[in-house]
């Protein structure tokens, strides 16, 4: 897979918060990579990130999409030329 | 003042806080807490349906047509999971439904209990929320928040799981204070309205393109005015149906699959779309790739996750269908379409008449208008008499035709209907739906005779699932495989179920059949016998692009 956008979601530490927003993008059947997901800093907050292969406006779709899943604060999505420069856990939002 | 209450108890408390008035459901041992409550509780009706799916249906129609949150009960395991398929239509269709069902006791779950099933993890995909019930103490809250969630914003299904030891718990409970709680704060206008106004002012060949945000947002007056100041003509969508006069000089028709061909010539050739509510869905454009190739987009919608969802879109306005019209209604200059007008005028063409025999679908709906004066509101199933009344009734009032669009879900109309019903109680309501549709929920009938519920049935009797049939003739080389479905006497069925039915099988009985049916108080069944082979033109093939219709050949024989 070459990843095209990284992609970071906060979003409450909750396992219905978190299956919604999986749900979100697993039924957008785009090809994902490098799932993580650990605490965001923030109580109460979790980030999820992983690098997906998708043209800017899929990429733009499931944001939009994501922001719109109950329990998610803010999604960012940003391109990468490689997925090997950072990983989007690591990314600042 | 706090009191202490059960679970079901607080349940039931909360519902008609929240303003409900009719529950939709179908008891069973993990709801049974809640059943044991509900007789404390007059204000708050139960409708017990034939089959939870109705239940599902039942209460996204009381929402479609009332405005307020619909309601469904059921039980764990089975009773969870028949409801599946009406959330799913409430979800596509932005309807905002509560289903509450019970769940095997918190110690046994994720054991494999009797009745357990995960509907939570089954209904993630298609409720704008959903909650397992932990503890009663969080009981109220998630009430009030499942209900806010469902009605703001763009409305949809929510689901709230609350296990059996926890409608038996007892807490002590304090009422919401004051009404229901206040709507979520409207968003604000987003940019994009002057810009609109520029390319409305600019535009040679404009349209209006209205769908069910109209509706959900009453934005009726405001989308005439609109229309009516710059003379931009108009087109419904499906669910946009009944949004628009169908009497308006300015009205065109509906769109996309089946649309008439000028309409669909129109978006062909037009410059500009203003959207108003509705999600450019491939039904309505077709092969996207050609869907209007001359268009700049205007798109005006509540969800901004819809907003170049589809289509690309020059100017995406997000906030609610009625502000935002009244808004553009002040910000464009007025204007005439008038040689725009003229030239799709050019493009209608003569009505292909689908039929042979003389009990068209035309003469069928066209007697029901008739004879209810155009006051009632018509519930469709999803096949070809769905397209048919979506071609052919001229909706008046807004709001009046009711359909499962985006789910297309055959079986809908029955149950659909008595939620309608008991939303407007005092009004005619049919339910039209074909002999393949009508047989998958006509076990609701006991439910209208047990509750009173008035709906006149109308089943289009083809002897087959007509539009596969359709779909057979056109694509797959007239194999008509599987598609001849066979019916009961349907007169008989009535009667087995002590309504009035008839059935109509020429135009000569047709006036007389359909206003008995109206003045009979109740439920009543009439079966319209029409042409095996009647096919909805025009049709845009799937995959195919609007500016290539199959067209009417001559009428087919009747097989009979
Ligand atoms: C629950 C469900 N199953 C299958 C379909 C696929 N389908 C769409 S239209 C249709 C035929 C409907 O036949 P009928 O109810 O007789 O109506 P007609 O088209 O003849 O008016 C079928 C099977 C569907 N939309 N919904």
């Amino acid at each position: 897979m070459q990843a095209s956008h990284a992609v970071s979601v906060l979003l409450d530490d909750d396992l219905l918060a978190f299956n919604r927003a999986i749900g979100v993008v697993r039924r957008r059947n785009l090809p994902v990579q490098g799932i993580t997901v650990g605490p965001s800093g923030q109580a109460g907050v979790l980030r999820l990130a992983f690098f997906m292969q998708a043209d800017d406006a899929n990429a733009m779709r499931l944001l939009r999409q994501l922001e719109k899943a109950h329990g998610v604060h803010s999604v960012t999505v940003t391109p990468v030329s490689s997925p090997s420069l950072t990983h989007p856990s690591e990314a600042v939002l | 003042m706090s009191e202490v209450l059960t679970g079901a108890q607080i349940l039931c408390r909360e519902l008609v806080a929240a303003g409900v008035d009719v529950i939709f459901g179908y008891p069973g041992g993990a709801i049974m807490p809640f059943y044991h409550a509900l007789p404390e509780y007059p204000g708050l009706r139960h409708v017990l349906v034939r089959h939870e799916q109705a239940a599902a249906h039942a209460a996204d129609g009381y929402a479609r047509a009332s405005g307020r949150v619909g309601v469904c009960v059921a039980t764990s395991g089975p009773g969870a999971t028949n409801l599946v398929t009406g959330l799913a239509t409430a979800h596509m269709d932005s309807s905002p439904v509560l289903a509450i069902t019970g769940q095997v006791g918190r110690p046994m779950i994720g054991r494999d209990a009797f009745q357990e099933t995960d509907v939570i993890g089954l209904t993630l995909p298609i409720t704008k929320y959903n909650h397992l019930v932990q503890d009663i103490s969080e009981l109220a809250a998630i009430v009030r928040e499942a209900v806010a969630i469902a009605r703001d914003g763009r409305p949809g299904p929510v689901l709230i799981d609350v296990p059996k030891d926890v409608q038996n718990q007892k807490a002590a409970y304090t009422p919401p204070e004051g009404k229901a709680a206040a709507p979520a704060p409207v968003p604000p206008l987003a940019q994009g309205v002057d810009e609109a106004a520029r390319l409305i002012a600019e535009a040679e060949r404009p349209l209006l393109m209205i769908g069910h945000g109209v509706i959900l947002s009453g934005a009726y007056a405001e989308v005439r005015a609109l229309a009516e100041k710059t003379g931009i003509p108009v087109i419904t969508t499906l669910l946009g149906i009944s949004a628009f006069p169908e009497s308006h000089p300015l009205h065109l028709g509906m769109p996309g699959m089946h649309g008439e061909v000028h309409v669909n010539r129109a978006i062909q050739h037009a410059d500009l779309i203003v959207g108003i509510g509705l999600r450019f869905d491939d039904r309505v454009t077709g092969n996207l790739a050609a869907f209007a190739p001359r268009a700049k987009i205007v798109h005006v919608e509540l969800d901004r996750a819809e907003v170049g969802k589809n289509v690309p879109v020059a100017v995406g306005i997000v906030g609610d269908a009625r502000q935002i019209t009244q808004r553009l209604v002040e910000a464009v200059r007025p204007r005439t379409c008038e040689a725009w007008v003229a030239e799709i005028r050019g493009f209608v063409r003569p009505r292909a008449e689908a039929f042979s025999g003389d009990l068209s679908p035309e003469a069928i709906l066209a007697s029901i208008y008739e004879a209810t004066g155009g006051s009632c509101t018509i519930v469709t199933d999803v096949g070809q008499h769905q397209m048919w009344v979506a071609k052919h009734y001229p909706y008046q009032r807004p709001n009046t035709h009711i359909t499962s669009g985006g789910l297309g879900t055959m079986g809908f109309a029955v149950p659909a209907a008595m939620g309608v019903h008991l939303a407007r109680p005092g009004e005619l309501v049919w339910a039209i739906s074909g002999d393949g549709g009508f047989q998958m929920n006509m076990a609701e009938i006991a439910t209208m005779v047990q509750e009173g519920l008035s709906v006149k049935m109308a089943i289009f009797n083809n002897g087959y699932l007509g539009m596969v049939r359709q779909w057979q003739q056109f694509f797959h080389e007239k194999r008509y495989s599987c598609t001849p479905i066979w019916s009961p006497d349907y007169v008989k069925l009535a009667e087995a179920y002590g309504i009035a039915g008839w059935r109509v099988e020429n135009r000569g009985q047709l006036d007389d059949v359909v206003r008995r049916a109206n003045a009979t108080p109740g439920p009543a069944l009439v079966e319209f016998v029409i042409a095996q082979e009647a096919n909805v033109y025009p049709m845009i093939p799937p995959g195919g692009s609007l500016s290539e219709p199959i067209e009417a050949q001559p009428a087919a024989t009747p097989a009979r």
